[in-house]
C-alpha cells in the first residue's frame, strides 16, 4: 500500500511533464496508475471481505509513536475502489474533457493525481497523525483544483472558501486527533477502536473531529464551500465533490462510529447536522438553474442524509449507510459527467436555455435517466437497494429514530423532486425554448459517464455481493439479532410503501415547480455563502482595527511601549517580592569628591535632555562621559579613565562634525503632554533600574569573580589588570567588539559615500578626494585662506609623529602600565585629527598614509588571526604566552603574545578614527563646497 | 574538539578583515571567500553537532583561562543544532545574494560593504549561539546587531534609512536593557558565566530571581520580537534588500528566541513567568497575524507571519517541559528555513513581478511556473500543512500543550490553531493574489481591505530570472521539505535537545567550574 500511494505522488510530479510531450492524452498514461490500484484492489478483495485486513507499516517518527501504517480492511477496500475507479473513469474522461491549448493542464493533471494518491492513502492509513496528513493534502489539492481557473475572480473566491472553511474543520479535528491519541497511548486507529478510552478529553476529541468530518462533508453549518467549488472544472466536480473528497468526512464518521457512537454528544451532532443538511439542501436544490448547482446542492442534501445514516450507529445502519454511500458515488459521478457532456455539446448548463437533448443525445440521456433513477430510489438500481435499507434501519426503534425517519423520508421526497427536475431540465423539450443545438460528444467523453450509469444498475442487480461486501464492516456493531440483509425486492413492506410515498410527493413537488419556486424566494433570505463572506470581512476589518491601534508606526510610542514593559514586570514581579534593604543610615558616598562628579553628571544629563540647540546637546553629553572617566579615577582605575577620556573627545569631535549638516535645533514637534510622558516614563525607568541595583546588590552571597583577576593578571604576566583582562583573559570579548567597531566603520562609509555617484563605496579605495602625491605643503593650501591657521598647522605637523610615538607607547606598555591598543589606537587617532583640523581634507589625506579600509581589514584580520594561531599552536583560540629574552640594542625583552592581538586593536582603532574622518570630516566639507559653489554658480547667473 | 567550537567566530571575522584589505579590487576572490569561509563553517557546525549529541556538551576556554575567570565557548546540542541551520540558511542566502550581484552588476552591487559586513554578522550570530557567558552572549548580540544596522541600511535610500534609524533605537535600547540586566546580575551573583549563574542565582532572594528574570525577558524579547515589544518588525525589515529581509528574518529572531530559551531553561528553570510567557505567546501569536491579514504589501505580510509564528517557540518555552522546548527547538528550526525561503522568493518575485505590492502583481503561475512552486512549497509549509514540517513542528507543540493540560494550555492551543488557520489565510490569499489573477484583471483585491489606492499598472517583468538566486531558493525550499522526510532523526535529536535544556546538569557539568566537576582541564 506504502508504494501504490508514494506512486502517486511520483507520478504526479512527472504529470506535468508527461502533458507537455503527449497533450491532453496524458490523463489516458495516467489513468493507468489508476486501473493497476483498482487492480490491487480485485486481489485483495477476497480475502479482505472475509475479514482478513492487509496491513502494512514503517517507521516515520518513532520517537512520537508516528508510524507509516496502512491497514486495508472492508470499508478502506470499498473506499479505494471508489477513489480509484471512478479515478479511472475522470481521468479517460480529462482527455476529452479539456481542450488540447488548456492553459495549465500539466499542473492540473499532476495535482489531480495527486489528489488521488491523498484519497487512496486516506482511507487506508492505520495512524491518526497520517491520517490527518492526507486529510489536508485533499484539501489543498482541492484548492489548487478548484482554482483551475485561477484567473477567474470566482474560482479563486471559491477555492478559498473551500480552504479555509475545510481547514477549520481539520484543526480542530487535529486538535481532536491529539486529544485522542494521547489519551488512548497510540496513534494507531485499529488499536484504538478496539479498545475505546473515555472520559471528558475523549468525548471533546470526538467532538472535535465530528467537526472536521462535517466540515469536509460539507454538513451544516459548513456547507456553503461545496456549492461554490463548483466553479471547479466538470471532472473535478464528479470526482471531489461527488465520489472521492467529500466522502472522506463521511467516511470518518463511519471509522469512529463502531467506537465511539455511544459518547452523549455522538448522536445529536450527526443526527441533527445530517437531517438539518438534508432537508435544507434538498429544499435549495429546486431552485437552481444551474445543472451543476442542482447537482451541487442535491450531493450536499446527500451527504447530510449519509452522515446521519453511517452516524446512527447501529449494524443496520452501518450496512445502509455504506451502501448508500457507494450508490451516491455512483449516480452522482455519472450525473456530473453527463452534465459535462451537455456543457461541452450544448455549450451551457442553464436548464432555462437548454431544450430537446433528448432527442438529439439519446445515449447521454440514457445514463442520466439510470443514474436519476438511482438518486430517487427506483428500482432496480442501488439506489433503491440503499433507501430501502435506510428505512429499515430506522424502523422498529425509539421515537428518536421514527422523527429521524420522517425527516428521511421528507428528504427522499425532495430528492426525487430535484431528479426529476435535474432530468427534465436538461433533456426535456420545454415550451418557447428553441431546441438546442449541440455537437456529437466523442466516445472517451461519453464512455465514463455510461459505464457509471451502467454500475448503478449492475450493483442493484448484484446487491448480494454488495451486502457481503459490506457486511464485515457493518458486523463491527453489535449484532440486533435480526439483521437486516441488501437485496433488490424484499417484498411489500412498510419500506416499500415510504418509498412510493416520497417518488409521490416528490412528483408532486416537481409538477408544482411554479408555487415551489415563489415559496423559494421567500426562503431565500439565509444565504449560507453570504454568511462566510460576512464573517471574512469581520475579521478583516477587526483585523484592520486592530493592526491599526498596535501598528503605530512611530518610533517614540514603541520606545515607551519598551519601557513602560520594562517597568511594568518589574513592578509586578518585584511588588511585595523584593527585598529594598535600606540601612538605617546610608553610607551615600565613598568620598566627596565622588558625591560632587556624582551631581555634576546627574545635573549635566537633566540639561542635556531638556536642550533643544543640537551642539549644546553635544557638549553636555561629552561631560558626562568625562565624569564618568572622573569617577573611574576616583575608583582608582587610570586605565579606565584614559580609554574613556580619549573616547569621548573623539566622539564629540565627530558629533561636531556631523552637526554641521543638521539643523541647529531640534525638530520640536512633540506636544507638551506628550514631554510629560516621555519625562515621567523615563524619571521611572531610572528609579525602578536604581531599585533593582540596590536589592541585587544586597543579595549577592558569593565573592566576585573579580577577586581572581589580579592572580590572573600576574600569571599572564602582566600588572595592569584592565589590559590584561581585554587582551587576554576577556580577549573574546575584545574580538567581539572590534567587529564592532569595522562594521561601525563600514557602516558609516556605506552611508556617506553611497548617495555620491550612486556608486557604492569600496572600503578599501583611496581616500575622497585624495590626490595624487605632490610636494607636501600642497595639501593646505587648498583651504581657503580665512579657515587656515598657520601656527595651527604647523604645531599639528610637529606634534604629529610625537603623538604616533605616543600611541605606540600606549600599544605596547599595555600590559604593565596604562594603555593598551584600544587607547593607543584612539590616540593615534586623536593625532589624526588634530591633522585634519588643521589643514582640511587633503592634509588628512596626506597624514593617513593607507586607506581606512586596508587598516580596519588588516586589524581584523591580525585580531581573529592570532586566534586561529593560538588554536594552531596553543590548542586554545588566543591564548597569550610569555616570552622572556634578550635583544641586543635593547636589552631584555619582556613580550606576552597578546601584544599582537593588541597591535589588531590599535590598526583597528586608527583605521575606524580615519575613516569617520573622512567620510563625516572630509566627505562632508566636499559637499558643503559643492553646495557653496553651486550657490555661488547661481548667484552670478542671477 | 574542542578546538572546533571558536571557529564559527574566527573564520567569519578573519574573512571579514581580508575582504576589507582587499577592498573592491578581485569580486571573484570576495565571492570565493564568503563561500568558502561559510561553507567550512558549515562543516564545522555540523562537526560540532554530532560531537555534542554523541559526548555531550563540547566546551572551549578562550585564551585557555579556566571558567568563570576566562570566557567559556559552549557547544551543547541546542547551540550546535542552531548553528548548524543557520549556517546553512546564511549560506544559501549569501549564494542568491551573488547570483543577485552577478545579474545587477551594472548597477554596481554594494559588494565590498555587503560581504565583509555580511560575514562580520554570521560570525556575531555563531558567538550568541556559543557564548557560555551572559556578558560574551552580549557582545555577541552586539556584533551582530552592528552589521544588521549597516545592512539594513544598504544602499542608503531614504526609506531604508527611515526604517533604519527606528530600527537602531530599538535595537541599542534593548541592548541597554539587556545591559542592564547583565549588570544586575553580576551584582547579584558575582558572575557572568552561565553555569556558574546557574549554580549560584538559586541561592540568591527570589524576588531578585524573578526582577532578574523579567529584566532578562525584555532584552530578548525585543529581539525576539515577542508581542507587545513587536512593534519595530514590520516597521523595519520589509525596506531592506531581499537577502538581508530574508537572512534577519530567518535569523536575528531566532537569536532572540535562542537567549530566552537558554535563559529560561539554565538559569530559571522553576519556570514562574511561565502564565506571563503563555499570555505573551498568544497575543504575538493571533496579534501578528491579524496584521498580516490586512497588509497589501507582501514583504510586510511576511514580517508579520515571522513576528505570529515567533509565538509558537515562546509557547513552547511557557510550558517549560522537555516536550515543550523539543517542540520550540523543531519549530525554530523549520521556521528559519522556511520565512527566509519565502523572504528570497519574495525577491524573485519582485524581480519578475516588478513590485511586491499584492495588488499590483497578478499571473505569475502561467509566467513561471517554477517560481509558483518555489512560492507554494514553503507557503503551504508555513501555514502547516501536513506533511511539512509547520505542521510537524506545530503538531510537537500542540502535543506538549495537552500534556501540560491546564487550562491556560488549552487556550494557548487554540490560539495556536487559529494562528494556523489565519496564516494559511494570509498565505492563500497572496497565492491567489500574485500567481493566479491575471495582471490585467480589475478588482482583484477582493479581500484586501488595505489594498493601496495606487491604480494598477501594467506589471513589469524583467527577463528571465538570474539561475544563482534561483537554486539557491530553490534549495532552501528542499531543505524544509527534507525536514519532513528525515523527520524520524531530526525530532530524535529535538527531543535529546529538550531532554537536555530542561536536564540543566549536561550543561553545567560541561563547564569546569572550581569546586565543580572539572573535565579536560588544560590550564
Amino acid at each position: 500500500m506504502i508504494f501504490s500511494v508514494a506512486s502517486y505522488f511520483v507520478v504526479a510530479a512527472i504529470a506535468p511533464w508527461l502533458v507537455r510531450r503527449l497533450g491532453r492524452n496524458a490523463f489516458l498514461v495516467l489513468a493507468a496508475l489508476a486501473v493497476a490500484t483498482t487492480g490491487w484492489a480485485l486481489t485483495r478483495a477476497t480475502s479482505v471481505f472475509d475479514g482478513r485486513p492487509v496491513v502494512e507499516s514503517r517507521e516515520w517518527i518513532p520517537q512520537q509513536g508516528v508510524s507509516l501504517a496502512f491497514r486495508c480492511d472492508a470499508l478502506a477496500l470499498l473506499m479505494v475502489f471508489l477513489a480509484a475507479g471512478v479515478g479511472v473513469l475522470v481521468l479517460v474522461y480529462c482527455a476529452r474533457y479539456f481542450a488540447a491549448d488548456e492553459p495549465g493542464l500539466g499542473a492540473f493533471a499532476g495535482v489531480l493525481v495527486a489528489f488521488a494518491g491523498a484519497m487512496i492513502g486516506l482511507v487506508t492509513t492505520d495512524d491518526l497523525i497520517l491520517l490527518y496528513v492526507f486529510w489536508e493534502l485533499t484539501t489543498v489539492f482541492s484548492y489548487l483544483l478548484i482554482g483551475h481557473r485561477s484567473e477567474h475572480r470566482g474560482s479563486r473566491r471559491a477555492a478559498m472558501q473551500a480552504l479555509t472553511m475545510t481547514t477549520f474543520g481539520g484543526l480542530a479535528m487535529l486538535v481532536g486527533l491529539i486529544l485522542l491519541g494521547q489519551t488512548a497511548g497510540t496513534y494507531l486507529l485499529s488499536e484504538i477502536l478496539a479498545a475505546p478510552p473515555g472520559g471528558t478529553l475523549v468525548t471533546t476529541a470526538i467532538v472535535l473531529i465530528l467537526v472536521g468530518a462535517l466540515a469536509k462533508a460539507a454538513i451544516v453549518p459548513f456547507g456553503s464551500w461545496l456549492p461554490a467549488a463548483m466553479a471547479a472544472p466538470t471532472p473535478v466536480s464528479a470526482y471531489l465533490h461527488a465520489a472521492a473528497m467529500v466522502k472522506a468526512g463521511v467516511y470518518l464518521v463511519a471509522r469512529l462510529a463502531p467506537g465511539f457512537a455511544e459518547l452523549d454528544p455522538w448522536r445529536p451532532i450527526v443526527l441533527i447536522a445530517g437531517c438539518a443538511t438534508l432537508l435544507l439542501a434538498g429544499w435549495r436544490a429546486l431552485r437552481e438553474d444551474d445543472l451543476k448547482r442542482v447537482l451541487a446542492y442535491g450531493t450536499v442534501s446527500q451527504l447530510g442524509l449519509l452522515t446521519a445514516v453511517t452516524g446512527a450507529g447501529n449494524r443496520d445502519a452501518a450496512l445502509a449507510g455504506i451502501a448508500m454511500l457507494i450508490a451516491h458515488a455512483l449516480f452522482k459521478a455519472t450525473l456530473f459527467l453527463v452534465v459535462g457532456v451537455v456543457d461541452h455539446a450544448a455549450g451551457t448548463r442553464d436548464l432555462r436555455r437548454l431544450s430537446g437533448l433528448a432527442r438529439t443525445m439519446p445515449i447521454t440521456c440514457l445514463a442520466a435517466v439510470v443514474a436519476a433513477l438511482s438518486m430517487a430510489g427506483l428500482p432496480p438500481t442501488v439506489g433503491f437497494v440503499a433507501k430501502e435499507a435506510v428505512y429499515e434501519a430506522f424502523l422498529h426503534r425509539g421515537r428518536t429514530d421514527t422523527v429521524v425517519l420522517g425527516v428521511l423520508v421528507a428528504g427522499s421526497a425532495l430528492t426525487a423532486a430535484y431528479s426529476l427536475r435535474f432530468v427534465w431540465g436538461a433533456f426535456a423539450r420545454k415550451p418557447g425554448v428553441p431546441t438546442t443545438r449541440c455537437e456529437p460528444a466523442g466516445a472517451l467523453l461519453l464512455g465514463p459517464a455510461l459505464l457509471l450509469g451502467a454500475g448503478c444498475l449492475a450493483l442493484g442487480l448484484a446487491a448480494g455481493a454488495l451486502d457481503h461486501w459490506i457486511s464485515s464492516y457493518a458486523d463491527l456493531f453489535p449484532s440486533t439479532g435480526s439483521d437486516y440483509h441488501l437485496a433488490l425486492w424484499h417484498g411489500p413492506g412498510i419500506a416499500l410503501n415510504l418509498s412510493a410515498a416520497a417518488i409521490c410527493v416528490g412528483v408532486v413537488l416537481f409538477l408544482a415547480r411554479e408555487p415551489v419556486l415563489r415559496l423559494q424566494s421567500a426562503t431565500a433570505r439565509i444565504e449560507p455563502s453570504r454568511l462566510y463572506d460576512a464573517l471574512v470581512r469581520g475579521v478583516d476589518r477587526s483585523a484592520l482595527q486592530l493592526t491599526g491601534t498596535t501598528q503605530r508606526g512611530s518610533m517614540p510610542v514603541y520606545v515607551g511601549v519598551i519601557l513602560l514593559s520594562l517597568i511594568a514586570i518589574i513592578a509586578a514581579t518585584a511588588l511585595g517580592n523584593l527585598p529594598l534593604p535600606f540601612p538605617r543610615s546610608p553610607r551615600w558616598s565613598d568620598s566627596a569628591a565622588q558625591l560632587v562628579v556624582c551631581l555634576l553628571v546627574i545635573g549635566t544629563t537633566l540639561i542635556a535632555a531638556g536642550t533643544r540647540g543640537r551642539l549644546p546637546a553635544v557638549l553636555l553629553v561629552g561631560v558626562t562621559g568625562y565624569g564618568c572617566a572622573t569617577l573611574f579615577v576616583l575608583q582608582g582605575a587610570p586605565d579606565l579613565a584614559l580609554t574613556q577620556g580619549l573616547v569621548e573627545t573623539v566622539s564629540v569631535v565627530v558629533f561636531l562634525l556631523v552637526l554641521r549638516r543638521l539643523p541647529r535645533r531640534f525638530g520640536d514637534t512633540t506636544r507638551p503632554g506628550r514631554r510629560v510622558v516621555h519625562i515621567v516614563l523615563g524619571a521611572l525607568t531610572g528609579a525602578v533600574l536604581a531599585g533593582v541595583a540596590v536589592s541585587a546588590f544586597a543579595a549577592r552571597t558569593r565573592p566576585p569573580v573579580s577577586r581572581a583577576f589580579a592572580a590572573a593578571a600576574e600569571e599572564a604576566g602582566g600588572k595592569e589588570i584592565v589590559s590584561v583582562l581585554l587582551v587576554d583573559i576577556r580577549a573574546w570579548d575584545t574580538m567581539g567588539e572590534i567587529a564592532v567597531l569595522a562594521v561601525a566603520a563600514i557602516g558609516v562609509t556605506s552611508l556617506i559615500f553611497v548617495r555620491r555617484d550612486r556608486a557604492l563605496p569600496r572600503l578599501g579605495d583611496r581616500a575622497p578626494d585624495q590626490p595624487a602625491r605632490g610636494p607636501r605643503p600642497v595639501a593646505a593650501e587648498t583651504l581657503v585662506p580665512e579657515r587656515r591657521t598657520v601656527v595651527f598647522e604647523m604645531v599639528a605637523r610637529v606634534v604629529f609623529p610625537t603623538v604616533l610615538v605616543l600611541s605606540l607607547y600606549f600599544l605596547f606598555s599595555g600590559h604593565s602600565t596604562p594603555g593598551g591598543g584600544f587607547a593607543g589606537g584612539i590616540t593615534a587617532g586623536l593625532a589624526l585629527l588634530v591633522r585634519y583640523l588643521a589643514g582640511g581634507r587633503y592634509e588628512l589625506a596626506e597624514a593617513a598614509p593607507l586607506p581606512a579600509g586596508r587598516l580596519l581589514g588588516a586589524g581584523l584580520v591580525i585580531g581573529a588571526g592570532t586566534g586561529l594561531v593560538g588554536l594552531i599552536a596553543g590548542g586554545s583560540a588566543l591564548r597569550s604566552t610569555v616570552i622572556d629574552g634578550t635583544l641586543p640594542p635593547f636589552g631584555d625583552v619582556h613580550i606576552a603574545t597578546s601584544v599582537f592581538f593588541d597591535i589588531g586593536v590599535y590598526l583597528l582603532v586608527v583605521g575606524l578614527v580615519q575613516d569617520v574622518l573622512s567620510a563625516l570630516g572630509a566627505e562632508l566639507d566636499r559637499r558643503i563646497e559643492q553646495t557653496r559653489d553651486q550657490d555661488a554658480e547661481r548667484t552670478v547667473i542671477v | 574538539m574542542n578546538h572546533l567550537v571558536p571557529l564559527p567566530v574566527l573564520l567569519p571575522l578573519f574573512g571579514a578583515g581580508l575582504k576589507l584589505a582587499i577592498g573592491g579590487r578581485l569580486p571573484r576572490g570576495q565571492r570565493l571567500i564568503s563561500v568558502g569561509v561559510l561553507t567550512a563553517v558549515l562543516g564545522v557546525a555540523i562537526a560540532l553537532l554530532v560531537a555534542a549529541d554523541r559526548d555531550g556538551p563540547v566546551v572551549a576556554r578562550v585564551a585557555g583561562w579556566p571558567a568563570p575567570t576566562g570566557i567559556v565557548l559552549v557547544a551543547d546540542r541546542l547551540s550546535a543544532l542552531m548553528l548548524v541551520v543557520s549556517c546553512a540558511v546564511t549560506l544559501g542566502v549569501l549564494v542568491y545574494s551573488i547570483g543577485q550581484g552577478r545579474a545587477d552588476e551594472d548597477e554596481a552591487t554594494p559588494l565590498s560593504v555587503f560581504h565583509p559586513t555580511y560575514l562580520i554578522l554570521v560570525a556575531g550570530v555563531a558567538n550568541a549561539f556559543l557564548a557560555g557567558d551572559l556578558f560574551n552572549l552580549y557582545v555577541g548580540f552586539e556584533v551582530l546587531l552592528a552589521a544588521s544596522y549597516v545592512l539594513l541600511t544598504v544602499g542608503g535610500t531614504a526609506a531604508r534609512v527611515r526604517a533604519g534609524a527606528g530600527y537602531v533605537v530599538v535595537g541599542l535600547l534593548s541592548s541597554v536593557v539587556f545591559l542592564s540586566a547583565i549588570a544586575m546580575v553580576y551584582a547579584a551573583t558575582g558572575t557572568v558565566n552561565l553555569a556558574q549563574l546557574a549554580v549560584r542565582l538559586p541561592e540568591v532572594d527570589p524576588g531578585v530571581q524573578l526582577v532578574l528574570e523579567s529584566m532578562l525577558l525584555i532584552g530578548f524579547g525585543v529581539k525576539a520580537a515577542v508581542f507587545p515589544l513587536s512593534a519595530w518588525l514590520p516597521d523595519s525589515y520589509p525596506t531592506a534588500p531581499a537577502p538581508v529581509t530574508a537572512v534577519f528574518a530567518g535569523l536575528l529572531t531566532k537569536v532572540g528566541v535562542y537567549a530566552i530559551i537558554r535563559v529560561q531553561t539554565l538559569l530559571f528553570p522553576d519556570g514562574r513567568l511561565r502564565e506571563l510567557l503563555l499570555v505573551v505567546a498568544a497575543a504575538t501569536m493571533i496579534i501578528a497575524i491579524l496584521g498580516a491579514i490586512v497588509q497589501s504589501d507582501l514583504n510586510r505580510l511576511l514580517s508579520f507571519t515571522l513576528v505570529s509564528h515567533i509565538g509558537y517557540m515562546v509557547f513552547g518555552i511557557a510550558l517549560a517541559s522537555a516536550a515543550g522546548m523539543a517542540g520550540t527547538v523543531f519549530y525554530a528550526v523549520h521556521h528559519i528555513t522556511v520565512q527566509t525561503s519565502l523572504f528570497l522568493v519574495a525577491g524573485l518575485i519582485e524581480r519578475r513581478g516588478g513590485s511586491t505590492d499584492l495588488g499590483r502583481l497578478g499571473g505569475l503561475a502561467r509566467m513561471s511556473p517554477a517560481l509558483a512552486v518555489l512560492f507554494f512549497v514553503p507557503a503551504m509549509n508555513l501555514g502547516g500543512i501536513p506533511p511539512l514540517s509547520g505542521f510537524l513542528g506545530k503538531w510537537l507543540l500542540l502535543r506538549a500543550g495537552a500534556e501540560i493540560g491546564s487550562s491556560a494550555a488549552y487556550v494557548l492551543i487554540g490560539a495556536a490553531v487559529a494562528t494556523s488557520l489565519l496564516t494559511l489565510y494570509a498565505m492563500a490569499r497572496v497565492w491567489g493574489q500574485v500567481f493566479g489573477s491575471s495582471p490585467d484583471a480589475s478588482g482583484a483585491t477582493a479581500y484586501s481591505v488595505a489594498a493601496s489606492l495606487s491604480g494598477r499598472d501594467v506589471v513589469a517583468t524583467s527577463s528571465a530570472l538570474p539561475r544563482a538566486m534561483t537554486l539557491a531558493s530553490g534549495a532552501l525550499v528542499a531543505v524544509g521539505v527534507a525536514y519532513t522526510v528525515l523527520a524520524g532523526p531530526l525530532v530524535a535529536l529535538t527531543d535529546r535537545t529538550g531532554a537536555e535544556l530542561v536536564g540543566r546538569s549536561a550543561y553545567i557539568e560541561a563547564v569546569p567550574l572550581p569546586g565543580g566537576f572539572a573535565r579536560g582541564a588544560n590550564r
